[in-house]
């Protein structure tokens, strides 16, 4: 068996990203700074009715626009533009492309769309599951139920408990929005396909295209050399993507279609929202003896298709970590005129983390037990175990921890933690690439992965320069590009655990082809260029794939939020977040911290301020911004302490998705200590906490 | 966006002339290039005042201060002078959007602002306010709208200098045909508590030149709450100034931001207060005077306390108590 080295120069070491410097100088190209020659400007036209039948769509006056190129009708009503159903506002209808963006602008205006709006449409999930209610699918219930799970038998063990609550726990729909939008550059002539995309899956992108534009995918080739951010909702090349191909051939010319944040809110997903009922119950000693938990969510008009890295879907799993011998689970999906759901950084966790978290705490509170020594005794895992005693000492949880509400004064100070699980994180074994070694001593590797941001390139270079005995910046890495050898999308945090394994077999096998070819029996480190050197004139090319024994999954993590809440205007700062993660054999440190201050940041967006707002009258969104669609800001992010627990013996595991499962949980459970009262509805405004007070008066509805 | 002359005016008598024709007058332009691009208004010619004379300055006098209305938010956050004259003015100005924002808005720009109703906003829906005949927030979600209001709209204002420059009794100097006329900020916003369509009482082609702060005043605070930190809209603000004479106030003044059309002063409570040392059971009183008749709604009724809370500590701020 393979195994990593146990003295390293790099590796679990920290490594500034080789990338740094052309991303902070602007050199790096993201794909929505791809200037192909001639290109042109894409933009989509959409609904501006949640519910319509479309009877007809005329794109002339569109090509009459001064600039315009090219009008395309949208995929789906490509043959029936004369009897189109619209489900949410904001569905694609047609696309135009033109030399300028204000051309562009004018020619959607110009786009005479004649529709039947439909009177009868609902975006609220409580409204949909009412009898009666308006069908987003005809002739289907917006409801699908789930079968329900139960084991042990709940009703009895519910009688044998010492302590019971009953809680409702909600979370909103959170909208996908990374720093680069969605959306492509794409030329389509007759060699065949080449798009620029802002994906984290080229091949993914590829293999959707071709198969929507009916091509061999040896025409399509994907370049994704820098990308602002995924989170899921960037596997394949979308709508989008297939309208800026069909604008390319229509226009025999490259188009940039971008989205803007307006369409960011609409249409290329979002976290479902969930509505969970936890009724739950401990022994005396404080073992969890019964649970019983109902949950409805909507993942809009459907998961979408273009969730690529699944889970998009609105279950979520109960009781999440925690083992009940006697549980029945209840689950439904509920369909909405609202756009469709995406797999979104830790698919179904934050939600299911969030809601079992604050039972967690309620019923540690009816019990008179501490949460956290609730939680030691009925969390299972051992890793989380042992991280809550590493984080509960880093963070002074015996010396904070007060009953909940006595904190003195107007402005009170609570502290929650909470749990996470990822068991994803593991390998593809899909992965593969090369390594060019050439005779000066320089060094290419190249596969054909991307970096979703989170330091791809830099972990290629840290492993190869590892076993290489180089320098990291001595490590040409070339990747983001379907001609290089395949490997996997970027999600479900397993691209660590993919490309890890991968280089240390591409450099093993290059290492013994250079002592095949020159004869020198350690070519690495000191020996490096000498060895180079007698490779003559042609570089020697090394192919590698993924091995076994280097890196394995799942990952556990937990979190500890301490907060201050002004009990008078609502207003909650979170002061310190202290976060214990694991993920095996750590490759690069900084990165590894970086991935989980993110993942924190994000989940104290989730907690305090993210919500997708839908409007019963009208069917739109009515955030489509960040003027009202709230995202943390610098002032509002607190410290944040990250204690990493390295498992080498684990091997590598991703860690994307565990850093933002438990924040919004303890952050919950913090905001309830503080102040005494549960705010069980997630963002936790000021206007919640001033109710969950009693401080808001009542109102007459008129 | 439609298409658009561009000019810059160098006297104010040439801006009237070129903005007549349903011209827009354009100096930092955040909220008017918003407005263009999201077709909530139109315009054949923008008129770039920023080269107008003496409208960038801030000037200090025994009676009276002058900020100009080109002078930025910027500026009037960073200067040390305004800091220890009208401190409420310098905590507003800091509040407001972002550095870079700040940076390119203008006091005049801050003041005419449009409403951000976020159905008002939307390119997709006709709300009463741009003509249509329903007030969405009204009959929907209604969480950032008004406690009061004279007109269907609950739209609220939301210039944060205006809330301040009411506390100070500022006086706004407008050129209305050809005139300078001066407005109280009551006066500036009337027509947006009267009138649905109205975000403010200006004529097309006025212009604001300056605002005038008298300085009778000695102390002046300003506090807000919003849901974020930073860079967010506040959901409550409050501003107060008075001359405060050991412990005593004269000359009160409280304005509201966010919970009305216009900067929400009560003259009864500024009245009240009046010759008063503050003391819990004042501020009680003030508070209810300043609240009574407030109607809340289905989501907003929060900002009841939430003001409650702030009209308190701004008082005792400005008392220098916070």
């Amino acid at each position: 068996m393979p195994s990593w080295p146990k003295e390293t120069k790099y590796i679990t070491h920290p490594t500034t990203r080789v990338d740094g410097p052309a991303k902070v100088t602007g050199n790096a190209r993201y794909s929505s700074d791809i200037q192909a020659d001639g290109w042109l400007y894409g933009m989509i036209l959409r609904s501006k009715w949640p519910a319509a039948t479309i009877t007809a769509i005329n794109l002339a006056p569109a090509l009459k626009v001064p600039g315009i190129k090219a009008a395309v009708l949208a995929p789906a009503l490509e043959n029936n533009s004369d009897n189109f159903i619209v489900r949410f506002y904001g569905q694609e209808l047609a696309a135009v492309c033109g030399t300028t963006k204000d051309a562009c602008l004018d020619a959607l205006r110009a786009i005479e769309v004649t529709a039947q709006p439909k009177e009868a449409f609902v975006v609220n999930e409580n409204e949909a599951m009412k009898d009666g209610a308006p069908e987003v699918w005809a002739g289907q219930s917006n409801v699908s139920p789930g079968r329900p799970r139960e084991q042990g038998n709940v009703d009895q063990a519910f009688g044998e408990c010492a302590a019971v609550i009953e809680g409702f726990y909600s979370t909103p729909v959170q909208i996908h929005n990374p720093m680069e939008t969605h959306g492509n550059t794409i030329s389509w002539t007759d060699d065949g396909v080449t798009a620029w995309a802002s994906t984290q899956g080229i091949g993914g992108v590829r293999n959707s295209l071709a198969g929507a534009l009916r091509l061999d995918h040896s025409k399509v080739r994907v370049i994704t050399d820098y990308m602002g951010g995924g989170f899921g909702a960037k596997f394949n090349a979308g709508v989008e993507g297939v309208l800026a191909a069909k604008l390319s051939q229509a226009a025999k010319a490259p188009v940039r279609l971008m989205l803007t944040r307006f369409d960011q809110a609409l249409a290329v997903g979002n976290r479902p929202s969930s509505f969970q009922t936890i009724k739950m119950g401990a022994l005396a000693d404080g073992t969890l003896h019964a649970f019983e938990g109902e949950n409805y969510g909507t993942a809009g008009v459907g998961a979408s298709a273009d969730a690529g890295g699944g889970g998009g879907g609105a279950d979520i799993p109960m009781p999440y970590l925690y083992k009940v011998a006697n549980s029945r689970v209840t689950q439904s999906a509920v369909m909405l005129n609202a756009g469709a759901s995406r797999a979104f950084r830790a698919p179904s966790h934050p939600p299911a983390s969030f809601g079992m978290e604050c039972a967690m705490d309620d019923l540690a509170v009816k019990l008179g037990m501490d949460p956290l020594e609730f939680r030691l005794k009925n969390d299972p895992n051992e890793v989380r175990q042992r991280e809550y005693k590493i984080g509960a000492e880093k963070f002074g949880w015996k010396e904070k921890y007060q009953k909940p509400g006595s904190s003195p004064g107007v402005v009170k100070t609570g502290v929650g933690c909470a749990g996470a699980a990822w068991g994803a994180g593991g390998p593809s074994k899909n992965t593969h690439g090369e390594a060019q070694i050439n005779p000066d001593g320089s060094v290419e590797i190249r596969m054909g992965v991307q970096d979703l941001g989170t330091g791809t390139r830099t972990v290629i270079a840290v492993v190869a320069a590892e076993m290489l005995g180089l320098k990291p910046e001595q490590i040409t890495v070339k990747i983001g590009d379907t001609n290089y050898p395949p490997g996997p999308g970027s999600g479900g945090s397993t691209t660590c655990a993919s490309i890890s394994p991968t280089v240390y077999d591409i450099c093993t096998k290059a290492l013994q082809q250079l002592q095949t070819q020159t004869g020198v029996a350690d070519a690495s480190g000191d020996n490096w260029f000498a060895a180079c050197k007698k490779l003559g004139v042609t570089p020697l090319v090394a192919h590698g794939d993924w091995i076994d024994g280097l890196s394995t999954k799942p990952a556990y993590g937990v979190q500890f939020a301490e907060v201050d809440v002004d009990t008078e205007t609502g207003l909650v700062t979170v002061k310190r977040v202290v976060a214990v993660h694991d993920c095996g054999l750590m490759i690069d440190t900084l990165t590894l911290e970086s991935q989980i201050n993110g993942g924190i940041i994000m989940g104290m967006g989730y907690a305090l301020y993210e919500e997708r707002v839908m409007d019963d009258l009208s069917g739109v969104v009515l955030n489509p911004n960040f003027e009202t669609y709230k995202m943390p800001g610098i002032v509002d992010v607190p410290e944040i302490e990250v204690v990493l627990l390295n498992m080498p013996e684990r091997g590598v595991i991703g860690i994307g998705e565990p850093a933002t499962v438990p924040t919004a949980g303890a952050i919950a459970n913090a905001v309830a200590n503080a102040i005494g009262a549960r705010v069980g509805s997630l963002p936790i405004t000021p206007a919640k906490i001033l109710a969950a007070l009693g401080k808001v008066p009542p109102v007459e509805k008129t | 966006m439609k298409a658009f002359e561009y000019a810059t005016a160098l006297t104010t008598d040439s801006a009237r002339q070129l903005v007549a024709n349903n011209g827009a007058y354009i100096a930092g332009g955040n909220d008017l290039l918003g407005l263009l691009k999201e077709y909530l208004i139109s315009a054949n010619i923008l008129v770039n005042i920023k080269s107008l004379p003496d409208l960038d300055k801030i000037e200090s006098g025994s009676k009276s201060w002058t900020i100009g209305a080109l002078v930025t938010v910027g500026q009037i956050e960073r200067h040390d002078e305004i800091a220890k004259a009208f401190p409420g003015l310098r905590d507003a100005a800091s509040e407001i959007a972002s550095p870079q924002i700040r940076n390119v808005a203008t006091v005049g720009g801050n003041l005419a602002q449009h409403s951000r109703c976020w159905y008002y906003r939307h390119r997709d829906i006709l709300c009463l306010k741009k003509g249509g005949d329903l007030c969405y927030a009204r009959n929907s979600d209604n969480r950032y709208h008004s406690l009061f209001t004279g007109n269907e709209c609950i739209s609220p204002v939301v210039s944060s200098l205006a809330t301040t420059f009411a506390a100070l009794d500022a006086t706004v100097i407008v050129l209305r045909d050809g005139k300078e006329t001066p407005m109280s900020i009551a006066d500036l916003y009337q027509t947006a508590w009267s009138d649905t369509p109205a975000h403010n009482s200006l004529n097309p082609g006025d212009l604001i030149l300056r605002v005038e702060i008298p300085t009778a005043r000695n102390r002046s605070a300003y506090l807000q709450v919003s849901d974020k930190h930073s860079f967010d809209w506040a959901l409550v603000s409050c501003a107060a100034a008075a001359n405060v004479t050991d412990g005593k106030l004269s000359q009160p003044r409280v304005a509201l931001g966010s919970i009305s059309p216009v900067p929400h002063q009560v003259e009864t409570a500024n009245q009240f207060l009046d010759g008063k040392t503050l003391d819990d059971a004042t501020i009680s009183q003030a508070t209810d005077m300043i609240l009574w008749g407030a109607k809340p709604l289905e989501h907003n009724a929060y900002k009841v306390p939430l003001a409650r809370a702030l009209i308190r500590r701004t008082l005792l701020k400005l008392k220098g108590e916070a």
